[in-house]
């Protein structure tokens, strides 16, 4: 009886205690996936203890969920479990899967000052393309890339060509391509000109190419695709050439995960890959090396790529305030410069560009500023309703393309028809 | 003739042993190869290469694996302990009693082997939580404690042992629960080993539902810290990866060999291949 007493008496100032320490902070919860190499998470981590530091009103519990895959499993299990996060990193091609599934909720009510209006209209417009839709701003970019193409210097010289100049167009490339394309006495090939990489997700790369032929492979609404576009096929008839006519890529599907490191061994002059390598080859190249934007056809482009911050349903309004509050500091200059610095994101506001920090980074590596750039000509990446799904024909049919099991525009075609029979109930 | 189509046969037999056995190393022995040299050395065989610990020292500081090995120890002994103690219980109930509802009971359990346990994922991270261990280890282990496998498994191995032992124990005056311990389980050893290793090396490597349902370095296994080097964006390093894989599956696999005849006996007796 005693006993009981005493255990009632504690749980009571035990819950008093908890509910006394809740109504002084705010508690969050916050997903990121890692994709990069090297000190993603830990920088993640140490960018949030420094704001929970200064901000004793916020308790920010910061969770390292795996791949960007994971995270959105994760997310999504969370939600519908009853516990979600109130704010995670995910894919920006995932927006409109999680407003299919009523997941996330639209930055706008929290964002009502003029103060704040500004601070949204200060991301690279290329950026918001996969952040907002019908009108609302669902997705915050924060560790945003974009593709580019890495050149051998050395290898350049030996080709008798000039070090300091990249592909600026697609016929150049191939013209390049061709002249570094090295084989040895028995005919093998030792170097190939360039390498597109395949494996997996190979829309992403196969994007930039279509943009640059002026298509667009999806509308903003997310629910109708273009697959099947002339200009689509010209592209995709480009990519496979490369390989099958031109003979300066290798045949078949190339391995995204292996590309730097046959770059680094002389295997390929050129790559096309996402400037999250740019860390990684400026410390592994054991040559010189080049960054330039991707080559253009009747325009320059390329697609961007990476994960947005979302704002999950299910939290209170004062827990939505302390999140938006959370993303606007680790998006400022002066976090996002540290982010960039130790991941290779391209970040995300032009005003970072301008710290002192960033200008002396830039000044010593003037190739992070290739990506910047770019943006200028970049587009949404691939993104529609039932996202997965539809990437998912869409690499088939690339897929079947490059394999050589199917030409281009049957291909396409097959694809487009395929993806209008899932998107149909959206528009 | 006879004397030499038996050598053939043997010849034969062998040859597929060794390609077997060989293409099971090949990607170990490359998984060594790479962990202890520099990364220069990834792609391009040189019996010189220089050795290092270097990968190690450098899988080993991305993220906290002595915790995280512990976890994985708590977790599995939990799994394993829950799962021999309701499993041995359940299969002495359905391969010695008779009690009404049996069959479909039974059916029920079988079920269960029929579903993939991913599609579970959300119902059971609703329990959890209503059970309030989000981001502990027993919300990993919970639920696979209740195993259909196991049970079955034991059911059928209880079912062959003679139920003469049984009828002699209860005559020396032993409890239902006394013959169980004293006839059942000591006969069926071969299988609990089995099954154990089974279960061991099975919750080992999972990987999504404990990365689903945890937050929090306290709680989460090897198998999550591991996943931190699957970086895309960034190409892979497999001498990194490589050391790490290796830390990880390590005593799992110096446990295997060491008891390998055990397993490989128990295995044939328990007719699990």
């Amino acid at each position: 009886m005693l006993k009981s007493t005493f255990l009632k008496a504690v749980a009571a100032t035990a819950l008093s205690f908890s509910t006394w320490a809740s109504a002084q902070a705010v508690d969050l919860q916050f997903y990121f996936p890692v994709a990069v190499g090297g000190k993603a998470a830990e920088t993640i981590q140490a960018l949030t203890d420094e704001y929970v530091a200064n901000h004793p009103d916020v308790k920010i519990d910061a969770v390292y969920a795996g791949s960007y895959q994971d995270t959105v499993a994760k997310a999504i299990t969370a939600s519908r479990g009853g516990n979600p996060p109130q704010l995670s990193v995910i894919l920006s091609t995932d927006m409109f899967t999680l407003i299919d599934e009523d997941l996330i909720e639209p930055f706008d009510s929290y964002l009502s000052t003029e103060e704040d209006k500004k601070w949204l209209a200060g991301f690279y417009p290329a950026f918001m393309e996969n952040s907002q839709t019908g009108g609302k701003t669902y997705g915050i970019p924060f560790q945003r890339s974009t593709p580019v193409l890495y050149w051998n210097k050395e290898a350049f010289e030996k080709a008798g060509l000039d070090p300091d100049t990249a592909p600026a167009t697609w016929d150049e490339m191939v013209e390049f391509g061709k002249k570094l394309t090295v084989k040895d006495d028995s005919g093998n090939v030792t170097q190939w000109g360039v390498r597109i990489p395949s494996s997996g997700f190979p829309y992403w790369l196969f994007q930039g190419l279509a943009i640059e032929n002026g298509a667009i492979l999806a509308n903003a609404e997310g629910n109708k695709t273009n697959f099947d576009d002339p200009k689509v096929v010209e592209a995709l008839q480009y990519l496979v050439d490369l390989s099958v006519k031109d003979k300066v890529m290798a045949p078949g599907i190339i391995e995204w995960g292996s590309t730097p490191k046959a770059f680094f061994e002389g295997q390929t002059a050129m790559m096309w890959t996402s400037t999250g390598n740019l860390t990684n080859v400026r410390d592994n190249a054991p040559f010189k090396f080049g960054v330039a934007m991707l080559p253009e056809k009747a325009q320059r482009g390329a697609p961007t790529g990476g994960g947005n911050f979302y704002l999950f349903k299910g939290a209170s309004a004062e827990q939505n305030k302390a999140a938006v509050e959370f993303v606007q500091w680790i998006t400022a200059p002066e976090q996002s410069a540290k982010w960039t610095m130790a991941t290779g994101y391209v970040a995300p506001r032009p005003e970072t560009w301008d710290t002192e920090t960033m200008k002396a980074y830039a000044a010593d590596f003037p190739a992070v500023l290739v990506a910047r750039d770019q943006l200028e000509f970049a587009k949404a990446e691939l993104s529609t309703y039932q996202n997965q799904r539809v990437t998912g024909i869409f690499n088939d049919a690339l897929a079947a393309a490059i394999t050589g099991s199917k030409d281009p525009a049957t291909a396409l075609k097959e694809a487009q028809a395929q993806a209008d029979g899932i998107l149909a109930e959206y528009r | 003739m006879n004397a030499t189509s038996f050598s053939y046969d043997r010849l034969l037999n062998t040859l597929g042993a060794w390609v077997l056995a060989l293409m099971w190393a090949l990607p170990l022995v490359y998984a060594v190869w790479t962990a202890f040299h520099p990364a220069a050395y990834e792609a391009n065989f040189d019996l010189f290469a220089p050795l290092t610990l270097e990968n190690f020292a450098k899988a080993w500081q991305a993220a906290p694996f002595a915790r995280y090995f512990l976890n994985t120890v708590i977790l599995v002994t939990m799994v394993l302990a829950g799962q021999f103690f309701l499993c041995t219980l359940a299969a002495y109930s359905f391969a010695r009693f008779t009690f009404p509802g049996r069959n479909i009971l039974f059916a029920l359990v079988l079920l269960q082997l029929l579903v993939m346990p991913d599609i579970l994922i959300v119902e059971n991270y609703k329990t959890m939580r209503l059970l309030d261990l989000v981001d502990t280890i027993p919300a990993i282990a919970l639920p696979y404690v209740a195993s259909g496998f196991g049970i079955f498994l034991l059911r059928q191995t209880f079912m062959t042992i003679p139920r003469e032992l049984d009828e002699a124990a209860r005559i020396e005056g032993a409890s239902p629960l006394g013959v169980l311990w004293k006839v059942y389980i000591p006969l069926a050893k071969p299988t609990y080993l089995a099954y154990g290793l089974i279960s061991v090396s099975h919750h080992w490597n999972n990987f999504l539902w404990p990365l689903i349902v945890t937050n929090s370095v306290e709680t989460r296994p090897v198998t999550v810290g591991l996943n931190i080097f699957s970086a895309i964006d960034s190409g892979v390093e497999w001498s990194v990866i490589n050391a790490a894989t290796l830390m990880t599956s390590g005593p799992l696999l110096i446990a295997f060999l060491l008891f390998q005849r055990q397993f490989v006996q128990s295995f044939m007796r328990a007719g699990i291949k």
